[in-house]
C-alpha cells in the first residue's frame, strides 16, 4: 500500500512541472503588454520601459521562469502588477472563500445527488425515477452562468428570499453553492442510480430480500455501500472541477474568491497573479486526485495491484 | 419509498425557509434622526486598484480618491475651477510662477496639519521621476515647489503652462498626508491604513474585491458629508449588478449595460440619471496607410456616416451627437455642428481624391468599449453605401492598448479604429495635445496625425495664460482636426449614467464620469 502511495506521489511531480511550464509560456506567447496595461494609456514610453524593468519583463524568458519556480517553492509568487501586493497573501485571503463554496457545493451535490440517485433507482421506471432524472439532466446541462442568474431572478428578485451578491453572511453562500454544485449533483445522481440498479440486480440482494430483511436495510446497508465506489471517484474529481468552476460563479455572485481574482488578472495580463492562481488551482486539483486515488485504493483492493 | 422523496422535498423547503428568515439587511441600518439612512451602498463594476492619487489609473480608484483627498483646486458642479485646499491663486506675468494661498486649520484623517510644507512634500513625490508614479507626466512641467510661508506655496515651472489650474484640480493633485508618505513611500494607498487625505470621508476598511467602507470625517474643513457610511461593493457581472439594484441590496450602480437601460427606466423604484460627460466616442484614422493620408478621403468617410441612426439604434440613450473634437463640458469647446450624413458628397469627395469606386479598408475595434463591435458593424454597412469595403477586426483590450503605444509608423496598422477620449483635466490642452500633436511613435497620438498649423496653435495655447486668447487658439485647432484635416470622425458625446433607487438623493455625477457621495443620502 505504501509503495502504491509513494508511486502515485512521484507521478504527480512531472504533472506539476508540466503545468508550470504551460502556464508560464502560454502567457508570454499571447500578445498584450502588462507594463503598458499597468501604467495606463496616458503614459509615456519611458514610463512603460521603467515599469517593464521593475517587473523583470526585460530579462530572458528562462531566467524569468526559473526565478518564478524557485520563488514559488519558497511560497513567494511575486507581486501583483495591478495592486503591487504579494500574490501569495492575496491568494491566501481569497482561497478560504473559494474552498468554502467548493466544499459546500460538494456536500450539496453529494447529498442531493445520492438522494436523487437512490430515489430514481428504487422507483426504477416509475414517476420518481422520471422526475429525479429530469432534474438531474437539467442541472447537468444548464450552464452555471445562466443557472446563477436564473436562481437570482427567482429567489432574490421575485421571491425576495435570498440575497443576490457578496458573502457577508452564511445565507449569502446558498445561491453560489447551489449554482456551483448543480452540475455535479446531476452527475452524481446518475452515477448513483446506475450503480444502485447494478447492485440491486445482484444475487446477494435477492438473498437479503429472501431472508426477509426490511427493504430499508437492504437498500442502505447492503446495496448502497457497494454502489458507492464509482460515486467516490466522481465526487473527488468534481471537487477539483468545482474549484475551477468558481471562476464563473464568483463573477456572477460578486464573490471575492480566487476564481474572480483569476479572471480579473487574465483580463489585464497580471502575470504573477495568473501564474499564482492557476498554479494553486492546478496543484489543488492534482492533490485532490491523488487523495481520491489513495482512498479508492483503500476502498477497492483491486486498484492497488493494477 | 415515497417517504424518501417526501423527506428530500422537506429538506429543500427548510433550506429555503432558513434563507428567507435571516435575509441580510446590511442596507437597512438604524437611521439617524433626520429620516435619512446612515449607510449608502454603491456598486461599481470593479474594485479600486490603488488609492494613491499620484499613481491611480482607473475609474473606481479615482472615485474613491475624490471622497478621501482634496487638491488645491477643484471643479465645481458647473465644471468651473474653484479653490479647494487653496483659497485662491495668482500667476506671474511671465506665466512661470503660480502662487497658491492655502486654507488654514485643515487636518488630515491621521491628525497631521495641512500647510505649505505638506503641499511641497506631496508634489515633490510625484515630480520625482525615480518614484515611477503613473501620473508623473501630468506634472512634468513643474520645476520646483517652493514654500513661501506657512500657508503660501509657489510652483515654479519650466515653461508657461496655461492649463495649470486644471491639472491642480485633477484627481491626481490630491494632497497626501506627510506621515503616510514617510511611512509607506511608494506603497501608499495600497491598503486602507496607508490611505490618508483631508477629504470629507476617511477610509475605515478595504476588503479587496469585496468592499471599501468610508466613514464621514467629522473634522472636515468644508461642508461635512451627509451619510455616515458609504460602502463601495464591486459587482463585476453586469446582469448581477443590475439585479442587486432591483432587489435593493445596493442603492446606486454605474456601468449600466446598454441593453438594460431602457428596461430600467420603466422599473418602479429605480431612477436613471444622465449627465453630459467629457467622454466622446470616435473612430480615428490610421494615417500611416493609404488612402488615409489624403484629407479628402477622411472627409469622405466622415460624410458617409449616419450618426443619428447610430445613436438611435446602436447606443440609444447613451449620449448626444458630437459637435466638435471636444465634448461640450470641456473647457475650450467650440460648437462646430454635427457633420451631416451626405453620401452624395462623400462619393464626390472620393472621386476627387481618385477613388471613384471606393476602396478596401479595415475597422479595428474592441468590445471593451460599449457596443464597440456593433458600432463597427453599422459603420461598415454605411461605408458600403459609398463603395468602401471594410473588414472588421475585433481585438482584445490588452492587445489593442499594446498597439497604441510605442509603435512606429511602419509597424502600426489599424485602418479606422475605435477610440474613447476625454481629457481628465476637463481642459482643451489635455483633450487635444497628447493625442493629436505630431509624434515619432504612437504612444498617445495613436494614428500618427500630424498637422503643422495645429501643432503651432497647441504650442501657443499651452503657453498662453490669458483665457480668452487660449480659447481662440483652441477654436482654430478644433476646426482643423474636426473639419479641415479630420483626425477622426466623432459619433457622440457620452453621458455619465448611473441607476439608483428613487429614495437616493444628492449623488454627484461629474462630467469626468466620477460618481461621488459627499451630499448623498438614502431616504427612509
Amino acid at each position: 500500500m505504501l509503495r502504491f502511495i509513494i508511486n502515485r506521489i512521484f507521478q504527480v511531480i512531472p504533472v506539476l512541472l508540466g503545468i508550470t511550464i504551460l502556464v508560464f509560456s502560454m502567457l508570454h506567447l499571447i500578445p498584450g503588454d502588462p507594463a503598458r496595461t499597468m501604467v495606463g494609456i496616458e503614459a509615456s514610453a519611458e514610463q512603460i520601459e521603467q515599469a517593464r524593468e521593475e517587473l523583470g519583463l526585460n530579462r530572458p524568458l528562462h531566467e524569468q521562469f526559473f526565478s518564478f519556480v524557485g520563488n514559488a517553492i519558497k511560497g513567494d509568487l511575486g507581486e501583483s502588477i495591478r495592486t503591487s501586493l504579494p500574490v501569495t497573501e492575496e491568494i491566501l485571503n481569497r482561497l478560504p472563500i473559494t474552498i468554502n463554496i467548493a466544499i459546500g457545493a460538494t456536500i450539496f451535490a453529494t447529498f442531493f445527488g445520492m438522494l436523487f440517485g437512490i430515489i430514481a433507482a428504487i422507483n426504477h421506471n416509475k414517476f420518481g425515477d422520471g422526475l429525479t432524472m429530469v432534474i438531474s439532466l437539467l442541472s447537468v446541462s444548464t450552464p452555471s452562468y445562466f443557472l446563477g442568474l436564473l436562481l437570482m431572478l427567482v429567489f432574490s428578485l421575485h421571491l425576495g428570499w435570498l440575497p443576490t451578491i457578496g458573502i457577508s453572511t452564511p445565507i449569502h453562500y446558498i445561491l453560489p453553492i447551489v449554482t456551483l454544485g448543480a452540475q455535479a449533483m446531476g452527475l452524481i445522481a446518475r452515477m448513483t442510480r446506475s450503480g444502485m440498479l447494478d447492485v440491486l440486480r445482484q444475487d446477494y440482494i435477492r438473498t437479503a430480500r429472501a431472508k426477509g430483511l426490511p427493504e430499508r436495510v437492504v437498500i442502505y446497508i447492503h446495496a448502497f455501500k457497494n454502489a458507492l465506489i464509482p460515486v467516490v471517484t466522481v465526487v473527488g474529481l468534481r471537487f477539483g472541477g468545482l474549484l475551477a468552476g468558481t471562476v464563473l460563479v464568483e463573477s456572477v455572485f460578486a464573490v471575492p474568491g480566487i476564481g474572480r481574482f483569476m479572471v480579473e488578472a487574465v483580463l489585464i495580463r497580471d502575470y504573477p497573479v495568473v501564474q499564482g492562481t492557476v498554479l494553486v488551482v492546478a496543484v489543488s486539483f492534482v492533490l485532490i486526485n491523488l487523495l481520491v486515488d489513495i482512498i479508492y485504493g483503500l476502498l477497492d483492493p483491486r486498484v492497488r495491484y493494477t | 419509498m415515497k417517504k424518501l422523496l417526501f423527506f428530500s422535498l422537506i429538506l429543500m423547503a427548510i433550506l429555503l425557509v432558513v434563507g428567507c428568515s435571516s435575509q441580510d439587511n446590511s442596507g437597512d441600518n438604524a437611521s439617524e434622526s433626520s429620516g435619512k439612512k446612515d449607510t449608502l451602498i454603491f456598486a461599481p463594476n470593479t474594485d479600486a486598484v490603488i488609492l494613491d492619487p499620484q499613481h491611480m489609473n482607473d475609474n473606481t480608484s479615482e472615485q474613491v480618491i475624490r471622497m478621501i483627498y482634496n487638491g488645491l483646486l477643484r471643479f465645481n458642479e458647473d465644471s468651473e475651477i474653484v479653490g479647494d485646499l487653496a483659497e485662491d491663486y495668482q500667476v506671474s506675468d511671465d506665466g512661470l510662477e503660480w502662487t497658491f494661498n492655502l486654507k488654514e486649520g485643515v487636518k488630515f484623517h491621521d491628525g497631521s496639519d495641512f500647510n505649505a510644507e505638506v503641499v511641497k512634500k506631496s508634489f515633490d513625490r510625484v515630480i520625482n521621476k525615480e518614484n515611477g508614479l503613473n501620473r508623473y507626466q501630468l506634472y512634468e512641467m513643474i520645476k520646483e515647489v517652493e514654500v513661501v510661508d506657512e500657508f503660501t506655496v509657489k510652483f515654479i515651472n519650466f515653461e508657461p503652462f496655461g492649463a495649470f489650474p486644471a491639472i491642480m484640480a485633477h484627481t491626481s493633485g490630491g494632497i497626501l498626508s506627510p506621515k503616510a508618505i514617510d511611512e509607506y513611500g511608494k506603497n501608499l494607498g495600497e491598503l486602507a491604513e496607508s490611505t490618508v487625505g483631508t477629504g470629507p470621508y476617511k477610509i475605515v476598511e478595504w476588503k479587496k474585491d469585496q468592499e471599501i467602507v468610508l466613514e464621514r470625517f467629522d473634522d472636515y474643513f468644508g461642508e461635512k458629508g451627509v451619510t455616515k457610511t458609504i460602502i463601495y461593493r464591486p459587482i463585476p457581472e453586469d446582469a448581477s449588478r443590475v439585479m442587486a439594484l432591483e432587489t435593493g441590496e445596493v442603492d446606486v450602480i454605474q456601468q449600466i449595460p446598454a441593453n438594460e437601460l431602457k428596461r430600467l427606466e420603466d422599473v418602479d423604484g429605480i431612477e436613471i440619471i444622465k449627465k453630459s460627460s467629457n467622454g466622446q466616442r470616435q473612430f480615428r484614422f490610421d494615417l500611416t496607410t493609404e488612402p488615409y493620408d489624403d484629407p479628402l478621403v477622411r472627409q469622405a468617410v466622415s460624410y458617409a456616416i449616419d450618426r443619428q441612426a447610430i445613436l438611435d439604434h446602436v447606443v440609444p440613450g447613451l449620449g448626444e451627437l458630437s459637435t466638435s473634437a471636444l465634448a461640450k463640458v470641456t473647457w475650450g469647446y467650440t460648437d462646430l455642428g454635427v457633420i451631416p450624413y451626405d453620401p452624395e458628397k462623400s462619393k464626390e469627395l472620393l472621386k476627387q481624391a481618385g477613388y471613384p469606386d471606393g476602396f478596401k479598408t479595415m475597422i479595428t475595434t474592441t468590445d471593451r468599449y460599449i457596443q464597440g463591435v456593433q458600432l463597427a458593424e453599422v459603420i461598415a454597412e454605411q461605408l458600403k453605401e459609398v463603395g468602401i469595403e471594410a473588414e472588421i477586426i475585433v481585438k482584445e483590450w490588452s492587445t489593442i492598448v499594446q498597439e497604441w503605444g510605442g509603435l512606429t509608423a511602419d509597424e502600426f496598422e489599424q485602418g479606422i479604429f475605435i477610440m474613447g477620449a476625454g481629457p481628465s483635466t476637463l481642459d482643451a490642452d489635455w483633450g487635444l495635445r497628447p493625442i493629436y500633436y505630431t509624434a515619432e511613435t504612437n504612444e498617445q497620438n495613436y494614428g500618427f496625425y500630424s498637422n503643422k498649423e495645429f501643432d503651432s496653435l497647441i504650442e501657443q495655447a499651452m503657453k498662453e495664460t490669458d483665457l480668452d486668447k487660449r480659447k481662440e487658439l483652441y477654436k482654430r485647432a478644433q476646426e482643423i482636426v474636426y473639419l479641415e484635416d479630420p483626425v477622426a470622425f466623432w459619433l457622440y458625446d457620452q453621458y455619465s449614467i448611473i441607476a439608483q433607487r428613487d429614495k437616493v438623493k444628492g449623488v454627484n455625477v461629474s462630467p469626468l464620469s466620477l460618481i461621488t457621495f459627499e451630499k448623498a443620502f438614502v431616504e427612509e
